[in-house]
């Protein structure tokens, strides 16, 4: 602990003006909180959109035959014409350990009618009991109740209902160009009515049970398009959709294993364009700490510059003067650290398990086709932390480097002599 | 029996002969050649062959039109599909559905689907007969092709009609004024289809071509054969024939 002398001059000298170093610390400690905070809002509404986006209908991971996207024929079932082991296949994905649950699916496109009324529907056949886990589609229920396996039930978004002039318990229509060439159309009793939020959902997906939508569209009961997972946490998918595409491969051929990442990449590029975005804030805030920091140290230097004299007359090393400085600006951020952490953590962990409404601020907002709810949601980003922090300590080191090379600098004689 | 004719209307364009030779104009032959194809009224019996890569299906159906605003179409077979009707009206077009005993009414946004699997569209259905209303007509070739004397005539949308075509190229023998080919381009100049006429016999005292077959062009292999059994014109039908409630039960 040879340096001691000058880490111990450096402290002292921020009680020399406890005012000034309190202010200086509380500007690099704002400074802290609001890009830690900034950034775990950012974080927040990404996390929300990711969840919303992909937990409303998506699910995190999707398996389909390989040829199945984009074109979404209806023929391209999972295993091709012949089907699959859909139960075998929906039991491995479920086995994933970051899989929460899975659940298949049938898609096929017609019109819904009742009455007078008819419109174009995507027509979705889901199991009643496993969607729910996956997707929070059917858990918008506002009407009735969810459709029963087996039955000739259906469940369609609140506009669509509204465009039909239907309600529960009406019968409604649905004609569907089936898999084998022919018109499959039948009767169906609407059951429930959900809503999500997103009008092109509420207005154009009609769901029931997946056998009833496989009988309407002619398809053997072991062909579906879909297995839709949710994972248990999003950023897991990417590795879990890798480990499926190997272990699936042994149950059927071509398949393809998509986690929401690359089902999404809009939303995947958000979330790389706000990492860009935290750097830049990151250089801002600090660009102007330094000139605080800066001002506050070169006032601090130049009442002392008799001291620095008699330091330098006494022989002490100009590398000394400037150290001791240094240590002092230092010691001024742990200080701003210290202050800025015992603000923003607490806020974090209160914010983050209960979060503020700011309906008051903003209504519902959608973000790539994703709903955003009016709360001020904080996610932990610990990284961003510990970054932050080395910023805050180098801003007030890099402030810092100027007036400690001028300490140095103090000419004793001329200084002492009173000039 | 001699003036009349349309069913096949019901699917396409078409035309027909009679009395046209060199002096009128592109749009004037076509105008009669549709006429005569499709007369004041008409009734058939056709099968619609229909080969996509993924199915062959065969159906049978019984059609009824009149004038250019009404056609009714009614499928006999296959059993599964027995009774189904298509019925046309104007601009719309109505399904009906024996399964659930249901009328449906096509919505605009599907007029571009297909009709019953086959390569047709609704918009096919709504929009035959209408190639003098909605285009502008002229001459691109007149000469032999293999050995007959044919016209070509280029058909391209007035600026204000709604098709969706960017033009259709269409092929008439002189002699006998058949159709016997039609061309339909996108609006970038891409082939989109092609209906091929043959089989000309007569039918009913009328020459009329028994096959039409149209083939998509981004889809090989697919095909859409449409076959007249019979063909009779100028029947005894009104406009109540054309109705919901005729659509819902058998008759005639």
């Amino acid at each position: 602990m040879a340096s001691a002398p000058w880490w111990r001059i450096g402290w002292r000298n921020l009680g020399r003006n406890r005012r000034r170093t309190l202010i200086t610390a509380l500007g690099l400690a704002i400074g802290y909180f609001a890009v830690v905070f900034m950034v775990a809002w950012a974080e927040g509404l990404q996390s929300e959109m990711i969840e919303n986006g992909t937990g409303l209908l998506t699910g995190q991971l999707q398996v389909h035959a390989s040829d199945y996207r984009p074109e979404r024929k209806i023929y391209d079932t999972i295993g091709g014409r012949d089907g699959a082991d859909v139960e075998g296949l929906v039991r491995a994905v479920a086995a994933d350990p970051a899989i929460a649950a899975a659940t298949p699916r049938v898609y096929a496109g017609g019109l819904v009618s009742s009455g007078e009324a008819t419109t174009a529907g995507i027509l979705m056949g889901v199991d009643p009991q496993r969607e729910p886990d996956v997707s929070r589609i059917m858990r918008g229920l506002v009407r009735g109740r969810i459709p029963s396996a087996g039955a000739n039930e259906i469940m369609i978004g609140e506009e669509m209902a509204r465009q039909l002039d239907a309600d529960v318990g009406d019968e409604l229509i649905l004609v569907a160009p089936a898999a084998d060439g022919s018109l499959g159309n039948d009767l169906y009793t609407l059951a429930g009515v959900f809503r999500s939020g997103l009008a092109e959902l509420d207005g154009s997906y009609a769901l029931l049970p997946i056998g009833s939508l496989q009988t309407l569209v002619a398809l053997a009961p072991n062909r579906v398009h879909e297995i839709a997972a949710s994972t248990t946490d999003p950023w897991l998918a990417d590795e879990a959709a890798d480990r499926l595409a190997g272990a699936l491969a042994r149950l059927t051929r071509d398949l393809e294993v998509e986690p929401w990442t690359r089902l999404r990449p809009e939303m995947m590029e958000y979330v790389r364009l706000l990492e860009g975005w935290y750097v830049i804030v990151i250089i801002i805030v600090f660009a102007i700490a330094v000139f605080g920091v800066a001002n506050t140290m070169l006032m601090a230097t130049f009442e002392r510059r008799r001291e620095f004299a008699v330091m330098l007359a006494l022989g002490t090393t100009p590398w000394r003067v400037t150290s001791t400085v240094l240590a002092e600006a230092f010691s001024l951020g742990l200080v701003s650290l210290l202050v800025g952490g015992a603000v923003t953590f607490p806020l974090l962990v209160w914010w983050h398990n209960a979060p503020p409404d700011l309906s008051w601020l903003y209504g519902d907002f959608t973000m790539f086709g994703a709903l955003v709810r009016p709360v001020l949601r904080v996610e932990y980003n610990a990284e961003m932390a510990v970054r932050t922090a080395v910023a805050l300590l180098l801003t007030a080191v890099l402030a810092s480097l100027y007036p400690a090379a001028r300490a140095a600098r103090v000419p004793p004689a001329d200084t002492l002599s009173g000039l | 029996m001699t003036r009349t004719r349309r069913l096949l209307a019901a699917f396409l364009l078409v035309l027909v002969p009679t009395a046209a030779h060199g002096q009128e104009s592109a749009r004037d032959i076509i105008d009669q050649v549709d006429r005569i194809l499709r007369g004041e009224s008409s009734h058939g019996i056709a099968t619609m062959e229909v080969v996509t890569e993924n199915w062959e299906r065969s159906i049978t159906m019984e059609v009824w039109s009149l004038g250019t605003e009404y056609a009714l179409v009614r499928i006999t077979a296959p059993r599964s599909e027995e009774g189904m009707a298509t019925l046309k009206a104007g601009d719309d077009i109505w399904n009906y559905l024996p399964r659930v005993d249901r009328t449906i009414k096509i919505p605009a946004s599907l007029m571009m689907g297909s009709w019953m699997g086959s390569h047709f569209t609704n918009d096919d259905i709504v929009k035959e007969s209408r190639l003098i209303e909605d285009y502008d007509i002229d001459y691109s070739f007149e000469g032999e092709r293999d050995g007959v004397e044919v016209w070509e005539f280029l058909l391209t949308p007035k600026p204000e009609a709604a098709v969706v075509w960017g033009r259709i190229e269409y092929q008439v023998r002189k002699h006998d004024l058949m159709p016997t080919w039609a061309r339909y381009y996108d609006e970038d100049g891409e082939l989109v289809r092609t209906l091929t006429f043959s089989d000309f016999r007569v039918m009913s005292g009328r020459l009329v071509p028994a096959v039409m077959d149209l083939r998509p062009q981004d889809k090989p292999g697919e095909r859409t054969k449409v076959r007249y059994g019979s063909l009779e014109f100028d029947i005894d039908i009104g406009r109540s024939f054309f109705s919901l409630r005729a659509l819902r039960s058998v008759r005639r």
